[in-house]
């Protein structure tokens, strides 16, 4: 036993001499060169780590000198002498495995001898050899990728578009079969859930079934992104990037009532599909354009979205360069997929922004003003106008009723003033103006006189609405500083405006760079940060998922890219198509690989689950403000009202009162019906159903929402009084259209919430449960209740329990 | 999050679309839904410990949130030489370098307590004689005399203390806590909130937010009285068994629909609605005390009643009774609640103010540490006490201000408590300078005080990270040391 032990020993020595010294791969005349031999393996796999500026372990290998250094735990290179050399033992494999380089695969054995064979030979490094770190992948050239031969195309994906063959061709790498196409009502209703936010009529639905001309899904996508409900639907996608909200946040959490105009502005720009680059522009810099329009000057609303602190006695400049820095943080990851505010105390760990590169971002939005937009929207005047008629009547009333307390031998002047006065009928009226001219002793006078006054109050005042913007700071402008350890109080260097130097160079217009300049510095065609990211994130609300997973971080410690060459492709082709949002969305979903089921058994014989390769759609629930359209969409209350303030539906007052004054005058009328998007967004007390649906809560951009399931979700849909209206009014509807004909209301209603006809099955379960609900409300209710009553309460239960289906709230 | 259910899930949802089918069409003997799937279901989502780094000596907190700041030298902190030098003005030393809320700085002046203290316990703690229920359990807690922060305004001060940052947007302890552990409450979320408010909390709902963590980690706000939770009820017209048949005829379908699409998230959404059927059942009877004594009534002071007008008209009956349910979730495994009283801000009226808010919080808080412990529920419930920041050891002299009576915000020292959960007790830990200014001795940060309960709950605070905005963010942000003396092994 013992001497075999001693001969593996053995065995093992003389064998791992051979592999190091004996196996010699060089010949002579061909010895290890530096630079063409071992500076690449450094490089793409240790640098990453180990370079000038991120030294994890304080170990670089950037230089001769920082190698010679070592790192935390001493030399690692010790010239001539291999099997001293931590290094080596560091990425030597074993078992397949080895302790570097981390979370990435192991040295291949030809890449370990030569680093052997070089430190053997005396690990000569030449003093102006300077190693970089690789280029991070999402920071290459963007250049556009040969589309994959057909041969590598698959038979069960249709190719339409090149993204299916992009998508076939890793099906055909990784022997995946793709899912069959998903039927026409499941392909309807995913376009308008994906395009409009809306629910697809029955007779919609009817209609594309119908429609067997070859163009029919294109013509259907195209009406879907004419529909002013489109802009809704990406607009709100945008207010979530935007951090977009009703109120400042933090205590004073005052109202923002005039926010509703940069988000009718978001709506209209995606409507009249404004191209991508100008968006941007316009938003982050429309101020400094030529003559700006008002809407280019609402634009810039975007960065005005920021939180803030107001509380008495707080430090107001410590929260000013809080807002800023989250502009900064904002920019970075919603067009450059950056997470520039790991900058923001010091060097970032593992991108290459430095903290003064962070604060010369910083300087380009530190000069830039809050300014209020004056803007009057026709509605609101005839709004104005429309309550002023109403409320003028019952004024004449009482100027009639004033008349006989009137003393007699007026002057002129005393009457024209009179009149001026009762005319203008201000909010605060003015009585000392006019007082003397009464006889105010006469019977009835003080109650005349306090009507008046409160009808005065009620007085309706013209519209003055204030947009949020930006606008160049002209006076003691500021200079910026780098702030020690984030501290803003602590002033390192000063900077001036620029971008990141891992970037290409900044185009300056002026004598010092503005928003303007870095606006368009977005869309230099060398930038390749911008259209992979901005690409990414429409992939990703068509398919639940983006090509890289976390889209506001295409750094180091982001998610890789499921399919590098198709993001690029399309990143390209955005590009060429001149960032039109429509035509990028047109061709995503036009595609064969966006039509594949959503059906996680769509392919029995698949034996892999993972959707990360696309072989299926994917199926998920819908975000919160579209789990309220759906319903109101079917059961016909519905407001369709387009941009416009915000409405505050019925609330408990235990919940606004958890907040500090908190007023909340419940919306009437229709309006109260309106989608989702425009519930009002009070920070401190955000409406609870899109919180319990994971609507993001404004403090911060947020470029993908969480998708959780919970109980609280259910109580929700069971029982909030919104949700329960709309079974209510759907079960009336079906009511009175089909009579006694349960079997052929259910089959509406099943058409209606879901685009499809029920199956024999869930016909049965839904009658037996009208039946057994009706029986139990005969019951409970006695003599007492009206068969009538009985029924719309029984179809009632029934609408709710469609309303209440995983499939209702879901988009397959 | 994306909920993937396990392949244990998706059989169980198997196994209950095959009782469903077998079970027939008719009656409401499948009214029993709860048990139809799982019964180890957490209510907010399936969440495994994932983070347990040391063996906890506390499983549950109830966080006892004082809002506003309460005076720590009228409380807990005796200051004999503050009284001493009462109507001095401040070393200019001291003033330099400080900022406050309202104080003018030039004119202010020291300000003594009127209260007067007694050593009470074996342990000999010195406290105010407002506070003459808690005087009684002091061998029981750990009183804390030398906290510190940097935030001197309320909603920093509150988020910091909360979330372990003063901007909006971040978790709070509750969310951490049920991120790392998870939830061992079947029929209850895991963190609750109950509020006894007056004009509304500075922060509203983002004092339970979970800010960047998945909106299941949330608090949810209870109501002490009527349908504790929104959406509960069901709605007007809607019987409880009508309710029971719709949720039959919706999980049927629901089932049918898993069988054709196999898409696991049908599993999890059918188990939603076995766990809200639950709660309808179990919530409201947590609200229903018919079932406890008088004798516990009474200790808490559920009865009190208040003058039925001013600002905290209620407050004493309302507080108790939150106290009150705050031992009854914790008997039925929600891991954090958070009680707030709103408002100790007395920037006038000091005296008074305090003497109302001990008068609402001293008999009920008490009540609560000693009826956890006859229960033998303390051993594992972390009791904490406390509010943002606490009080200067100035006089208020604001601008507009007449009279000086009340104390300006102050986060160079204040006191905290904390009793149970493994936390040694009548123990006092840290002192302030001898005016109540700066902390002398053993300084406590409001980021140590966060790693040493996350501690308590077998948490290391540098490893319970999540990864946002390409960051790995903490409650602890990157700060943290934790105080030993508050630890059992230590």
């Amino acid at each position: 036993m013992k001497t075999a032990l001693y001969l593996l020993i053995f065995y093992i020595i003389v064998v791992a001499s051979e592999f190091s010294g004996g196996n010699d791969i060089y010949a002579a005349d061909n010895a290890v060169d530096f630079r063409r031999d071992v500076a690449p393996i450094l490089q793409q796999r240790c640098l990453t780590c180990h370079n000038d500026r991120n030294q994890r372990g304080g170990l670089s290998l950037h230089s001769a000198k920082a190698a010679d250094k070592g790192g935390d735990s001493g030399q690692v290179i010790v010239s001539g002498k291999p099997d001293s050399s931590y290094l080596l033992d560091l990425v030597t494999p074993s078992e397949g495995t080895a302790e570097m380089p981390k979370e990435a695969p192991p040295l291949k054995a030809k890449e370990v001898a030569t680093l052997r064979r070089w430190i053997a030979d005396g690990a000569t490094w030449p003093a102006d050899a300077r190693l970089k770190p690789p280029t991070h992948w999402s920071l290459e050239a963007l250049t556009c990728p040969v589309v994959p031969t057909k041969a590598k195309v698959s038979a069960a994906l249709p190719n339409r578009n090149p993204i299916d063959a992009f998508i076939a061709a890793r099906h055909h790498d990784a022997n995946l079969t793709a899912a069959p196409q998903a039927d026409r009502r499941i392909l309807i209703r995913r376009l308008s859930l994906d395009i409009t936010g809306l629910p697809p009529s029955t007779s919609a639905v009817d209609a594309f079934v119908a429609n067997d001309k070859p163009e029919a899904y294109e013509q259907l996508v195209d009406d879907l992104l004419k529909s002013p409900h489109y802009g809704e639907r990406w607009g709100r996608y945008w207010l979530d990037l935007a951090r977009y909200a009703d109120s400042e946040g933090y205590l004073g959490d005052a109202l923002r009532p005039h926010a509703w105009v940069y988000r009718e502005w978001v709506i209209e720009a995606i409507n009249r599909d404004l191209p991508f680059d100008q968006f941007t522009v316009e938003q982050l810099a429309g101020d400094l354009l030529e003559n700006p329009t008002l809407d280019q000057r609402i634009a810039t609303g975007f960065h005005r979205n920021t939180l803030r602190n107001t509380e008495a006695g707080v430090d107001l400049e410590l929260y000013r360069t809080k807002e800023i820095v989250d502009r900064v943080n904002t920019t970075g990851m919603v067009w450059l997929g950056l997470t520039l505010g790991c900058a923001e105390c010091h060097d970032h760990k593992n991108d290459p922004i430095s903290q003064s590169e962070f604060y010369q971002f910083y300087a380009f939005f530190n000069n830039a003003d809050e300014v209020g937009v004056r803007v009057t929207r026709p509605w609101e005047i005839a709004d104005y106008e429309a309550s002023l008629q109403s409320w003028k009547p019952a004024w004449s009333e009482l100027v009639a009723e004033l008349q006989p307390y009137q003393k007699e031998d007026l002057t002129e002047g005393q009457q024209a003033t009179l009149s001026k006065v009762l005319v203008a009928s201000n909010k605060s009226f003015d009585w000392k103006m006019i007082l003397d001219f009464y006889d105010t002793k006469a019977g009835g006078w003080d109650n005349l006189q306090m009507r008046v006054d409160a009808h005065a109050k009620k007085k309706p005042l013209p519209p003055a609405t204030m947009a949020r913007g930006f606008a160049r700071r002209m006076e003691d402008r500021r200079d910026t500083f780098v702030h020690v350890r984030g501290v803003y109080t602590r002033h390192g260097d000063k900077v001036h405006p620029d971008t990141p130097s891992v970037l290409p160079a900044l185009n300056v217009r002026g004598e010092e760079p503005d928003r303007l300049d870095l606006a368009k510095w977005l869309f230099h065609e060398n930038n390749p940060l911008t259209a992979r990211v901005a690409v990414n994130r429409i992939w990703q609300h068509l398919f639940g998922q983006g090509l890289v997973s976390t889209p506001n971080d295409f750094g180091n410690e982001g998610a890789q890219p499921t399919h590098p060459q198709l993001l690029d492709w399309l990143a390209t082709e955005y590009r060429r198509l001149g960032w039109s949002r429509k035509a990028m969305i047109r061709l995503i979903v036009t595609s064969s690989t966006y039509r594949l089921s959503s059906r996680s058994n769509a392919v029995p014989t698949q034996t892999q689950t993972s959707n990360q390769l696309l072989w299926r759609q994917n199926s998920y629930r819908v975000s919160a403000e579209i789990v309220r359209d759906l319903h109101l969409a079917v059961s016909g209350l519905l407001d369709r009202t387009i941009g416009r303030r915000g409405i505050r539906p019925p609330l408990p007052a235990f919940v606004t009162e958890v907040g500090r004054s908190v007023k909340w005058p419940v919306s009437q009328g229709s309006e109260r019906y309106r989608r989702g998007m425009y519930i009002f967004f009070k920070r401190t007390v955000p409406y609870p159903m899109l919180m319990t649906f994971d609507t993001p809560d404004s403090t911060m951009s947020c470029s993908r929402r969480e998708r959780s399931n919970t109980p609280l979700q259910a109580l929700t849909l069971l029982n909030d009084p919104v949700f329960f209206e709309c079974a209510q009014s759907l079960a009336k509807q079906l009511c009175e259209q089909h009579g006694e004909d349960i079997a052929a209301a259910v089959d509406d209603l099943f058409q209606s919430c879901l685009g499809r006809r029920p199956a024999s099955q869930e016909r049965s379960y839904l009658t037996a449960a009208f039946h057994d609900v009706q029986r139990l409300e005969q019951k409970e209710r006695g003599k007492d209740g009206s068969s009538e009553q009985i029924k719309v309460t029984a179809m009632t239960a029934v609408a709710r329990i469609v309303m209440n289906l995983d499939e209702f709230i879901t988009r397959d | 999050m994306h909920h993937h259910p396990s392949q244990d899930e998706l059989d169980l949802a198997a196994a209950g679309r095959r009782r469903f089918l077998t079970s027939g069409a008719s009656g409401l003997g499948t009214l029993a839904l709860a048990s139809l799937l799982n019964d180890d279901g957490a209510l907010a989502d399936d969440v495994s410990p994932q983070f347990a780094h040391f063996a906890p000596t506390a499983k549950r907190c109830i966080y006892l949130f004082m809002e506003g700041g309460p005076s720590q030298m009228d409380l807990f902190d005796e200051k004999p030489k503050l009284k001493e030098l009462d109507g001095q003005p401040m070393p200019e030393s001291v003033l330099k370098e400080i900022k406050f809320a309202f104080i003018q700085k030039q004119s202010a002046q020291l300000m003594g307590s009127p209260r007067t203290f007694r050593r009470y316990g074996e342990c000999g703690m010195a406290l105010s004689d407002l506070l003459p229920h808690l005087s009684t359990c002091v061998d029981d807690i750990a009183l804390v005399r030398s906290m510190h922060g940097d935030q001197f305004n309320h909603l920093p001060g509150q988020l910091m203390m909360l979330s372990g940052s003063p901007l909006q947007g971040r978790p709070t302890m509750g969310s951490w806590l049920n991120y790392g552990l998870g939830s061992e409450s079947k029929d209850l979320p895991s963190y609750v909130v109950l509020t006894t408010l007056g004009r509304g909390l500075p922060g509203g709902a983002s004092s339970w937010s979970s800010g960047f963590l998945p909106s299941q980690y949330s608090g949810t706000l209870f109501r002490n009285q009527g349908s504790p939770v929104l959406n509960l009820a069901n709605p007007k017209g809607i019987s409880r068994d009508v309710q029971a048949r719709s949720l039959r005829a919706i999980n049927e379908l629901n089932f049918l629909r898993l069988g054709q699409t196999g898409n696991p998230e049908v599993a999890s959404r059918i188990k939603a609605y076995e766990l809200a059927f639950r709660m309808q059942q179990t919530a409201p009877e947590l609200l229903d005390l018919s079932g406890e004594t008088q004798a516990t009534l009474d200790a808490y002071g559920v009865d009190r009643k208040d003058k039925p007008t001013g600002t905290t008209a209620g407050f004493s009956g309302s507080y108790a009774r939150n106290c009150l349910l705050a031992r009854r979730m914790i008997e039925r495994g929600v891991r954090f609640v958070t009680l707030f009283l709103s408002t100790w801000d007395h920037h006038s009226n000091l005296d008074s103010g305090l003497k109302r808010y001990t008068q609402i919080a001293d008999q009920p808080v008490t009540a609560l540490l000693k009826d956890l412990k006859q229960r033998g529920l303390l051993d594992e419930t972390l009791v904490v006490w406390g509010g943002e920041f606490g009080r200067t050891p100035l006089g208020e002299n604001r601008v507009n201000f007449k009279t000086v009576t009340g104390r300006d915000h102050h986060p160079h020292s204040f006191s905290m408590w904390l009793a149970g959960g493994g936390v040694k007790g009548g123990q006092v830990i840290g002192e302030t300078d001898e005016i109540g200014w700066g902390v002398a001795k053993d300084p406590v940060h409001v980021h140590d005080m966060h790693a040493t309960i996350l501690r308590l709950f077998g948490l290391d605070h540098e490893r319970l990270t999540y990864r946002f905005q390409g960051r790995d963010f903490r409650l602890t942000d990157v700060s943290g040391q934790l105080v030993s003396k508050l630890l059992p092994f230590s």
